[in-house]
């Protein structure tokens, strides 16, 4: 069994808005390398909260994560480095809309990989071809659908060459028509070993792509498992509150 | 009528046609009753006396520099080359040949006129009107730069560049910019230019005092639109960057401040019209700017109100200009 990738270790976080409010509660968790990870919950549970603490877009008050062996929440440590092993897919998309598809996809492979123009464009046109909209190449974000979009974010993250991918509800801004093929882009991945934490509502996705689903509320992991196991016989009485809900 | 984008239903043609007729009449009525009005306190227009003030034919009086005899006169096209043969000593000149005052032979002394001829000059008013292109562009340029870096100064993280930011935009958001021109010129302008003149040095010219002072109080509400403008951009774009490994530094400069810039050229505009109608003010530290120049030639001319018509209308000129500029800018951003 090789060590975890991502080791996160009693993590808590706090938010003031203005009253404080503990979003996670000393959270643990071991993600191994290729493992899909699937973290389902209500919404406030803290899921968003937690995979944004994973390349520290939200910097957890206390506990360790370790990263590929670095405690990111060691303020020493280079996060720029480390961002850059860890894609983030994000339910808006954020593409910058100055730049084309093309652009989008070149920008951090140049300044943070230090790749040639040459280079980077190569790398950027397989992985569009990959996620099926080379021939957009030249479009600016806003050209494209949503389903279309998201697919260039997922490229994008993917043109670093990233050990770890990120999702955060990638499909909930999405037409349900759309929803389908950010999906299959998703499952194409896991199927190739990437290493993926997925928050998102898609039970069907989670059932047939996860090797672990999690489930989380009130800022803590409750339960979790494999989907066959979780999705049939839930141990904790919130989970199945939670799955009768939405099943 | 399917193109009618309003709330309140579409308008009949006459709507437009009545309403737009009314502008026209209101401002046709008010010019009138201007000229009524002046026909009333017996003002003279005289329009024809303000070209001059453009440009105008000088003439210019050709005098000898040394004592002696015209030697010689060559004519060729119009133009003749006057020599003067002194004592060990030879000037010329050259002269058109009808404003030619002396002949072959003739006997000058130093100081003499030989001749004139004539050329255009611009006037006053167009000097002052360079002038106050070439300040307010030179504070536009510096307003930039000092807004953009105050901007980014203001919303860092690091307590020294972002109270010094805020401390810069209150002072000088907080006093009137007339009083800044004053203690640029006489309270710095007055140490920099002794302190210049005990190491035997060049004194600087007031124009860069006031430069200065325009490019200072233009930076500060520069600062606040960029502020706003960095602000605008949503926050999933810095995350988006960061989160593939860019720094702060890339981040701003790739993704936030190109989206930023496009959404605070309106904005920016507007301050720099402002800043082109406040460089009026340097007037007052000897910069002879166009209000300036105007004010002198009404001194001289006593034509008051065509004089400063023509000044508004110069100024109109240059933001109007601008103003388009700044519009190709925005259309070309998008």
């Amino acid at each position: 069994m090789s060590a975890p990738i991502i080791d996160v270790r009693n993590i808590e976080k706090y938010f003031y808005t203005p009253e404080e409010l503990k979003a996670l509660n000393r959270v643990s968790c071991t993600v191994d390398p290729g493992e899909v990870v699937v973290i389902i919950g209500p919404s406030g549970s803290g899921k968003s909260t937690f995979l944004r603490c994973l390349n520290r877009l939200e910097y957890a008050d206390a506990g360790e994560i370790i990263i590929d062996g670095v405690n990111i929440l060691d303020p020493k440590c280079n996060i720029n480095a480390i961002r850059a092993e860890v894609g983030m897919v994000f339910q808006s998309f954020n593409l910058f809309p100055h730049k084309t598809v093309l652009e989008n996809l070149t920008m951090a492979q140049m300044t943070v990989r230090g790749r040639s123009k040459k280079e980077a464009e190569d790398k950027a046109m397989v992985l569009l071809k990959k996620v099926g909209i080379a021939d957009k190449f030249a479009a600016k974000p806003d050209q494209l659908s949503g389903g279309q979009q998201q697919r260039v974010a997922i490229a994008r993250s993917l043109a670093m060459n990233p050990k770890i991918m990120l999702f955060d509800e990638p499909t909930s801004a999405l037409d349900p028509e759309m929803v389908g093929e950010v999906l299959d882009v998703m499952k194409t991945l896991a199927r190739e070993g990437m290493t993926m934490v997925v928050v998102t509502h898609e039970m069907g996705f989670a059932r047939e792509v996860a090797d672990r689903v999690l489930f989380m509320d009130k800022g803590e992991i409750l339960e979790q498992g494999p989907p066959s196991h979780f999705f049939t016989n839930p141990v904790h009485e919130r989970t199945k509150e939670f799955l009768s809900q939405i099943l | 009528m399917s193109s009618y984008t309003g709330l309140d239903g579409p308008k009949s043609k006459h709507y437009y046609r009545i309403w737009g007729a009314t502008f026209l009449f209101g401002l046709c009525l008010a010019m009138g009753l201007l000229y009524y009005a002046t026909i009333q306190v017996e003002y003279t227009w005289r329009w024809n006396r303000v070209p001059q003030y453009f440009f105008y034919e000088n003439t210019v009086e050709i005098r000898t520099n040394i004592e002696g005899e015209i030697s010689n006169i060559q004519k060729t096209s119009g133009q003749a080359t006057v020599t003067i043969q002194g004592n060990g000593e030879e000037e010329s000149h050259i002269i058109p040949v009808q404003n030619l005052l002396l002949g072959q032979g003739d006997y000058v002394y130093p100081g003499d006129t030989l001749g004139t001829y004539k050329h255009w000059k611009i006037g006053i008013l167009i000097e002052g009107l360079l002038l106050t292109l070439e300040v307010s562009c030179l504070a536009i340029i510096f307003g930039i730069l000092i807004g953009l870096f105050t901007g980014l100064a203001r919303i860092a993280d690091n307590p020294i560049l972002r109270w010094s930011a805020i401390v810069y935009i209150e002072i000088i958001r907080g006093s009137p910019l007339l009083v800044q021109i004053f203690l640029w010129y006489f309270v710095v302008g007055t140490v920099i230019n002794t302190m210049l003149a005990q190491y035997g040095l060049s004194q600087v010219p007031p124009l860069w005092f006031g430069v200065m002072a325009l490019a200072i109080f233009t930076g500060a509400y520069t600062a606040e639109i960029v502020r706003a403008g960095i602000q605008s951009v949503h926050r999933g774009q810095m995350e988006a960057a960061r989160s593939l490994g860019m720094n702060y530094a890339q981040a701003m400069r790739k993704v936030i401040l190109p989206q930023a810039l496009r959404r605070i050229l309106p904005p920016l505009a507007g301050q720099f019209i402002s800043l082109v109608k406040d460089s009026s003010l340097l007037g007052v530290i000897s910069i002879r700017e166009l209000t300036k120049a105007t004010r002198e030639v009404v001194t001289s001319s006593l034509q008051p109100f065509e004089i400063w018509i023509v000044c508004a209308i110069l100024y109109l000129l240059l933001t109007f200009t601008l103003s388009m500029f700044v519009q190709y800018l925005e259309r070309k951003a998008i």
